[in-house]
């Protein structure tokens, strides 16, 4: 019983813990311009996430190595640091992004200027990550975030008419009010917004901080496998919902309030509750992930100690760098920059810089003096060798796409 | 070492291969705390003295992060900044090197021990553990 309990936390909180800023408002732009037509990029992404997740999860509960000191030993220290360079600054972005996610949805709640909620998300966010243990952290962002089904929900409120939503998914073409190398753009966006390179950061740190070994190997794949699709049908849910109300309406999403508008229009104020929540702790969750991922990463191509199960005085370096990363994001937002424009340029550096981390993995997974009997099998080689194309295509294609569409506009 | 060449070293049976086995692994204390990773490794005469071309050489020691920047950038850093852990203080080659001394001994440590003292163990509940609870 109590094993079948910790599958279900575990589940539950992957579902939750999946949606971040990223996937909130990418959906949601998307769904409002292109209706459900790009919903099969986020059936790729989510497959893809789920086999990289995994892997590197798998990686480090066998071998105890984090994903970043994998791509140190495998890249070397010139190619590992380009890695490094492009993957902070990616993550420093998606941290920015978070922070301000959680001040635009608490200035939602409380109509109190963004700006004033900046230090008190950040001061927070610091705060948990200094006192809070691990897996509490983890299973209370995770479960907070589960809020979010009030999108699914407000989609049935909202009584659309089904078939014209599947006519809009499949087969799968541009609207033809808007240009394909916009459309391409905005697959490109979306993939990267579900592949996130932080996710695999954090979740084979996590492995390593959580103490798992091979025995957890079961847990971790039913975690990914169940819980990860189960996120990715939230994140079709906000496209969905934007593909309802604002597309008909034609109102192109630029603000958190037009993303939850659906929700206000579909459930009245309750729901509109209940989704506001879900956002806070959903962007919460994954501003947690961001900064111990900025943290993770520099630790372990530089070899310091870290993670959040030793003493903050036994790991020194790595707590300096999330609280300097922090600083940085806050410094960043008190530009009155706007967080929703942080978020979109995010996903599309994502997507640039995926290659330099996925390669590595693969490699690992496959390396017996890693992996004993864990190495890959042969079906999860063939996929991992069809999703590197995919990856390197989408980040090829990432940059001149953004310039030729003026990022999308 | 330069970065190009291939230094091959018999452990126990086990042959070492030392950019692939060596280079860029994780080192770990007695304790199983990360110290540095391997960015470099001195090699020397048996007798301790300069490696001589064409004569048998032995790794020395393994050479901490200041040298990262010159391995990646080119050039030599003075041997005054070098941070070194001793050979001998190596107990395990595997996926990680594991070391037979706790890391608060080693000189790579300093500037681990500088962030301690100066600044993260200064915060409050800066040495509270986290897993006792809060």
């Amino acid at each position: 019983m109590k094993k079948l309990l910790g599958v279900a936390l575990g589940i539950l909180t992957a579902i939750g813990g999946f949606v971040d800023i990223g996937d909130l408002v990418t959906n949601a732009v998307v769904g409002s311009r292109f209706g459900l037509s790009l919903v099969w990029v986020v059936l790729v992404g989510v497959v893809g996430i789920c086999l990289f997740a995994s892997m590197s999860g798998r990686v480090a509960a066998v071998s105890g190595r984090a994903t970043f000191e994998i791509v140190r030993e495998r890249l070397g220290p010139r190619a590992a640091g380009a890695n490094l360079a492009a993957s902070f600054a990616i993550n420093l972005l998606t941290l920015t992004a978070e922070v301000g996610g959680i001040a635009l949805a608490l200035h939602l709640a409380s109509s109190v200027e963004p700006r004033l909620w900046i230090p008190v998300a950040a001061l927070a966010v610091w705060l948990v990550l200094w006192r809070v243990k691990f897996d509490v952290m983890e299973n209370v962002a995770g479960l907070m975030g589960l809020l979010l089904v009030g999108f699914a929900v407000a989609l049935f409120l909202l009584g659309p008419d089904w078939g014209e939503l599947v006519r809009q998914a499949v087969p799968p073409s541009p609207p033809a009010t808007e240009h394909v190398a916009t459309y391409w753009y905005y697959a490109v966006a979306l993939f990267g917004a579900a592949m996130t390179p932080y996710e695999v950061f954090f979740f084979s740190s996590g492995a390593v901080e959580e103490g798992w070994t091979a025995k957890d190997l079961a847990q971790n794949r039913v975690n990914v496998l169940v819980g990860f699709p189960l996120g990715g049908l939230l994140s079709v849910a906000i496209a969905a919902c934007a593909a309802v109300v604002l597309l008909p309406a034609g109102i192109e999403v630029s603000s958190l309030s037009q993303i939850v508008l659906p929700v206000a229009q579909a459930g009245g104020t309750l729901l509109l509750a209940v989704v506001i929540v879900g956002i806070v702790a959903a962007t919460f969750g994954a501003a947690l992930e961001t900064a111990l991922s900025s943290g993770y990463t520099l630790a372990q191509y530089l070899g310091w100690s870290w993670g959040k199960f030793r003493r903050p005085a036994r790991a020194a370096r790595f707590h300096l760098s999330m609280i300097v990363a922090l600083l940085l994001a806050v410094g960043i937002l008190m530009t009155s920059v706007d967080p929703i424009q942080v978020t979109e340029m995010s996903v599309v550096f994502s997507a640039v810089a995926l290659p330099l981390t996925y390669v590595p993995i693969l490699l690992v997974a496959n390396d017996p003096e890693y992996m004993g009997e864990h190495v890959n099998g042969r079906v999860v080689n063939a996929l991992g060798t069809v999703y590197l194309v995919v990856v390197c295509v989408a980040a090829v294609a990432a940059i001149p796409l953004m310039i030729a569409t003026g990022a999308g506009s | 070492m330069s970065d190009e060449r291939h230094e091959r070293e018999v452990v126990g049976t086990r042959v070492v291969d030392a950019r692939l086995h060596l280079l860029s692994r994780q080192v770990l204390d007695v304790d199983g705390e990360p110290v540095t990773t391997v960015d470099d490794l001195e090699v020397r005469a048996p007798d301790g003295g300069e490696a001589v071309p064409g004569e048998e050489a032995w790794v020395s020691a393994i050479v901490g992060w200041p040298v990262l920047v010159t391995r990646v950038l080119g050039g030599h850093p003075p041997r005054a900044r070098r941070a070194e852990v001793a050979w001998s203080d190596v107990g395990h080659v595997g996926t990680a090197v594991e070391l037979t001394v706790t890391a608060d001994t080693l000189d790579v440590g300093w500037t681990e021990r500088w962030v301690r003292d100066h600044v993260v163990g200064r915060i409050p509940g800066g040495r509270h553990d986290p897993e006792a609870g809060s």
